[in-house]
């Protein structure tokens, strides 16, 4: 290994233009992302990032690291396959509430209990922007969309405590209301030796609430550290949880203080030990010789 | 050899018969274990060298349904599983019945059954066939007298069918060892006694007309015994598959099941997913990341894999998907063959989209067709299918040993230093292939996606650049229809009389082919291998001379048929031969539909 | 105050950092207005994407000066004023730009920030030890006022809002994908 070179966020900045409103949330959520793979400072030709379908999936685009804008719903399967591939790379995984937890929503359990050192960012709009402003998994209750025009019957799913209750060793949330703590809390996310998940509240302009707006978060937003939350306690964590959609905390919920040997890791094992039986190339077949 | 002596002891009473070919049958409960007895038959005669393909067939339950295999053994290279039975060992009459048309009897069937359940039903009789003979055995009674139990009741059966027809007694004795030896002493040897017990039964009671299969041409140790789930994981292998992301679907699962043994002595990976869709998306991740990638499935699940399936076009990704057919639609017969998934693997999914489709005919060829399929998938950067089906998944072959040096391996082509000094991932070339690049490589960053791009992979939504993209992913495959290799023909060019199929029909055809040509008809027959995109030339050029021909496919609809009717002018004597799955075709009917072609108008 | 900076204490902030704390703001403050221009020049809002250009290059000449009176009294001494330390204090918010946005609601917009700037330095002169700090504080405590002034001007010379002007929807509705 040589040295590490040292890398600035704007080395991360493709020329590609996002195509998001002006004003969008996920503007500030790009900068916080640059900042933090800067300050991680591996080149970008070593990190994938994987997205699925939706205005925020978008944001692979706008880096300079290989990216995959894939389908919809399909990030964590996909991100999966390029982590088991190559274990070498940094994995990113970027998506919307609608792609994380409506469509792509039977992923993210199977993500948390595989646990490989990857990072799911979801940037939680409470809204379907792409599609014109319909009800999304994470509307509020009674909300009144285009597609509920009378009010929504449905609770929302709260992606924090789904995701502690999954088991995942990293929980955070974060807003681009305050995108330096953003920014650190993507870098601590990906520095955590296994699945991550940071719940990044990024406003709607187009189509969002207007107590969803930055400048609510701005006056709205409490820090966890400023209620003296232990990021090892779980159960506290799952308490604090239960207060989305009401509070806006930010900052880590959960950090599991023995993080166990991710599943890549676990891997490389199992392959040392079995290479061992490898028979030369040409041999394979003889493994169904009848003696 | 042991074989041969026997014959000879069973001649004293009748004349003998010395066969080169023995199809054998038997059926009854689950838990009876005709499949295990199947298998120890099928086992011993390839290790003693003889040629033998076993097919099983089972209820839908886990457990305790009925269970039944059929096991053809040949001193030469066998074609298919065969039409009626030489022999059948029914253990119960009404798991028998199950079966039908998958275990036919003929005037020339030796039927043994067991005692205790009577003689055979009024049902047999209706269906018009008088067996040659009919064999009542006390089995269970055989098995308590010299094992002390029941449990050995298929050892009986095994030397039943040695004693009676010379079946490899060295064999089956070997296998005992094998499969009991570790288990205590105690059942090793009961199972001995059992085998001995029907070897002397069968001598004390000689057929009426003795027969027995001659010995085997090939010599012990010589031969692979394999089914096709596993002859394909082999030969992914081989090719140097290194993710294999699925979930469990019967009946492709065996491939997921060898792969995760086998798999990470080669520094691969394999993924049980939490659905079909995550299973395709984890193989192409895998494949972003630069490794040979892989998924498996049947119907319901090609189904789900669909809209990724286009994301692998798109994205101009090699993925080998491997659709082991079953009956569709739906969940259909989850555990019988069928054809029927030929559109849903060229077809499904939205868009322009062509994508390669190859079948193997057999175990044998599952081999060569999944390392082709790496192959095609590496080089022309594209997911291919290979269809498979049920039969060919799971039934077992005894075959010669593959030599695998004559098999050469491509690899995807890799951007030099200089292109990488100005990357586009989706460069417009004169091929239509385009270097690709993966994570980790300098220089090659780029942005996948689902969405339409430019050479770049920038998204785009210009009608000019989409036009020009689909025109690339489909002029990248032209080259494919001009591999005269990936089809096989036999006969005379000129023939009249023609046969087509593919997959597991084709075996049948084969023999159908050798015997019509025996009865004298000018017949020829052509197997594809690749199914989509439609090789127009061969086709054209094989038809040219053809005024009686059947497309012989286990589908309703008769899939093929229709896609040669869409891609070019098939003669009008030339006719679809199709009916659903789990209704196997016979060579002799084959024949018998051929020549009636003739009475047809035109 | 404790939201636009994180880790810097007034009390004992000498003069070189004080002045690289003053260069990042106005750094900030020109990549903000920048990467705004190109949301709007991208969605079609010309008048206030040109107004922001233009706010872009007055932030960057605020900058070079700050920068040459830095090199000029503390040469290449190394920094320790880090530009993650702050956060939207000159720089317009993230949100304060919508598509089709008035040159009205721009110069609006660039008005709150030059206030959000001048609040910030009032305030963190009452933390301030230092005597060359304090002037420099006020300094551009009085120059943000001036930049008020200019903006102020700019919006004078506009005609009356009309009623649909701040309307930030075309006739066109947002593009589904």
């Amino acid at each position: 290994m040589t040295a590490p070179e040292p890398f600035q966020a704007k080395d991360y900045k493709s020329d590609l233009k996002p195509i998001w409103c002006p004003g969008c949330g996920d503007f500030g959520v790009l900068q916080g992302l640059y900042r933090a793979l800067a300050a991680i400072g591996r080149p970008p030709h070593e990190v994938a990032f994987i997205s699925g379908i939706g205005c925020s999936s978008r944001i692979p685009g706008y880096t300079t690291a290989y990216g995959f804008n894939s389908v919809h719903g399909r990030s964590l399967p996909i991100a999966q396959g390029v982590k088991l591939a190559n274990p070498e790379l940094l994995v990113v995984v970027a998506g919307g509430d609608g792609d994380g937890f409506s469509i792509g929503g039977g992923h993210v359990a199977h993500a948390v209990r595989r646990n490989l050192n990857i990072t799911y960012l979801v940037m939680d709009n409470q809204v379907y922007g792409l599609t014109k402003g319909q009800l999304s998994p994470t509307s509020p209750k009674g909300l009144q969309t285009v597609t509920s025009p009378l009010g929504s019957l449905e609770e929302p799913v709260n992606p924090l405590l789904f995701l502690l209750a999954y088991g995942a060793g990293f929980v955070a949330q974060g807003t681009p209301a305050d995108m330096p703590g953003l920014a650190s809390l993507i870098e601590e996310a990906i520095r955590y030796p296994g699945f991550s998940f940071v719940n990044i509240q990024s406003p709607c302009v187009t189509f969002g609430e207007d107590d969803q707006q930055l400048k609510v978060h701005k006056a709205k937003m409490k820090s966890l550290a400023s209620l003296k939350h232990d990021p090892a306690d779980q159960l506290r964590a799952m308490d604090l949880a239960r207060a989305y959609g009401t509070e806006l905390y930010t900052g880590v919920f959960y950090r599991n203080p023995n993080p166990p040997l991710p599943y890549e890791e676990l891997i490389k094992i199992r392959q040392a030990e079995e290479s061992k039986k490898a028979r030369p190339r040409h041999n394979i077949i003889d493994a169904y010789l009848q003696k | 050899m042991t074989h041969a002596q026997l014959g000879l002891a069973c001649c004293s009473a009748a004349p003998h018969i010395m066969v080169d070919d023995l199809i054998l049958g038997m059926a009854g409960a689950g838990g009876d274990g005709v499949v295990s007895a199947g298998e120890s038959l099928l086992s011993a005669a390839s290790s003693e060298g003889y040629h033998a393909m076993m097919t099983k067939s089972f209820g839908s339950q886990i457990r305790g349904g009925e269970s039944s295999c059929r096991v053809r053994l040949s001193t030469k290279k066998v074609l298919n599983p065969g039409g009626a039975l030489d022999v059948m060992v029914a253990l119960n009459w009404e798991d028998f019945f199950k079966f039908g048309a998958e275990l036919p009897l003929s005037v020339d069937t030796v039927l043994i059954h067991e005692e205790k359940v009577g003689p055979p039903p009024e049902t047999l009789a209706a269906r018009g066939v008088v067996p040659r003979e009919v064999l009542s055995v006390p089995i269970s009674e055989l098995t308590k007298k010299s094992a002390g139990s029941d449990k050995a009741k298929t050892s009986v059966v095994l030397g039943l069918l040695s004693g009676w027809f010379g079946i490899a007694r060295d064999g089956i004795a070997r296998g005992l060892k094998k499969k009991f030896g570790n288990k205590g002493e105690g059942l090793l040897e009961a199972n001995e006694k059992a085998l001995a017990a029907g070897i002397e039964y069968a001598q004390a009671h000689p057929l009426a007309q003795a027969r027995t299969i001659a010995p085997p041409n090939g010599t012990p140790g010589s031969k692979l015994l394999c089914d096709g789930n596993d002859m394909t994981a082999a030969a992914a292998l081989f090719a140097g598959v290194q993710f294999f992301g699925g979930y469990p679907i019967t009946p492709s699962t065996e491939i997921m099941q060898t792969l995760t043994r086998e798999i990470w002595k080669y520094g691969g990976t394999v993924l049980q997913c939490e659905d079909e869709i995550a299973g395709i998306g984890a193989s192409v991740g895998a494949s972003f990341a630069g490794k040979k990638s892989m998924t498996a499935t049947s119907g319901p699940g090609m189904d789900l894999k669909a809209e990724i399936l286009g994301l692998a076009t798109i994205a101009e990704l090699p993925l080998v998907l491997v659709d082991v057919q079953r009956g569709g639609p739906s969940t259909g017969l989850p555990t019988k063959p069928e054809q029927s998934d030929l559109f849903a693997a060229a077809f499904s999914g939205h868009g322009d989209v062509l994508r390669p489709v190859l079948a193997p005919t057999d175990v044998e060829d599952s081999f060569r067709i999944t390392v082709e399929a790496f192959n095609i998938a590496e080089h022309y950067q594209t997911p291919v299918i290979i269809l498979s089906d049920q039969e060919i998944a799971q039934r077992k072959e005894a075959v010669d040993r593959i030599d695998t040096t004559k098999f050469e391996i491509l690899e995807r082509l890799k951007p030099s230093a200089k292109e990488l000094e100005s990357y586009s991932r989706f460069k417009l070339t004169e091929s239509g292939i385009s270097p690709i690049s993966h994570p980790g490589m300098k220089g090659g960053n780029y942005l996948g996606a689902g969405i339409e791009h430019n050479e770049k992979g920038d998204p785009t939504s210009g009608g000019v650049m989409h036009a020009k993209m689909n025109q690339k992913r489909f002029k990248k495959l032209d080259p494919l229809k001009q591999r005269a290799d990936l089809f096989e023909l036999h006969g005379n060019p000129t023939a009249p009389f023609a046969f087509v199929a593919w997959g597991s029909t084709a075996g049948v055809c084969r023999e159908a082919y050798a015997l019509a040509k025996k009865a004298g008809l000018d017949v020829k027959l052509l197997v594809p291998y690749l199914l989509w995109p439609i090789a127009e030339q061969v086709y054209g050029d094989f038809f040219a001379s053809v005024r009686h021909g059947l497309v012989v496919e286990l589908s309703h609809q008769g899939q093929l048929y229709r896609m040669l009717r869409m891609q070019l002018d098939v003669p009008r004597g030339v006719r679809s031969l199709a009916r659903s799955g789990a209704n196997p075709f016979q060579p002799a009917e084959l024949v018998t539909r051929l020549e009636g072609l003739k009475e047809m108008p035109q | 105050m404790t939201q636009q900076t994180q880790g810097i204490d007034f009390a004992t902030l000498s003069l070189r950092d004080a002045l690289d704390l003053a260069v990042l703001i106005e750094e900030e403050a020109r990549d903000r207005y920048e990467e705004l221009a190109a949301q709007l020049v991208l969605h079609r809002t010309p008048a206030a994407a040109h107004f922001f250009t233009k706010m872009m290059r007055v932030e960057e000449i605020h900058r070079k000066e700050l920068a040459e009176q830095r090199a000029r009294l503390f040469g290449t001494q190394p920094s320790t004023v880090r530009r993650e330390q702050l956060f939207d204090v000159e720089a317009p918010d993230y949100d304060a730009v919508r598509m089709n946005m008035s040159h009205r609601a721009a110069l609006l917009t660039a008005l709150k920030s030059e206030v959000k700037a001048h609040h910030f330095f009032t305030e963190a002169l009452r933390h301030v030890g230092s005597v060359e700090v304090r002037a420099l504080f006020e300094e551009l405590c009085d120059e943000e006022i001036e930049h008020q002034k200019l903006v102020k001007a700019e919006l004078d010379k506009l005609p009356p809002p009309t009623r649909d002007e701040e309307d930030d929807f075309s006739d066109d509705e947002p593009v589904a994908q």
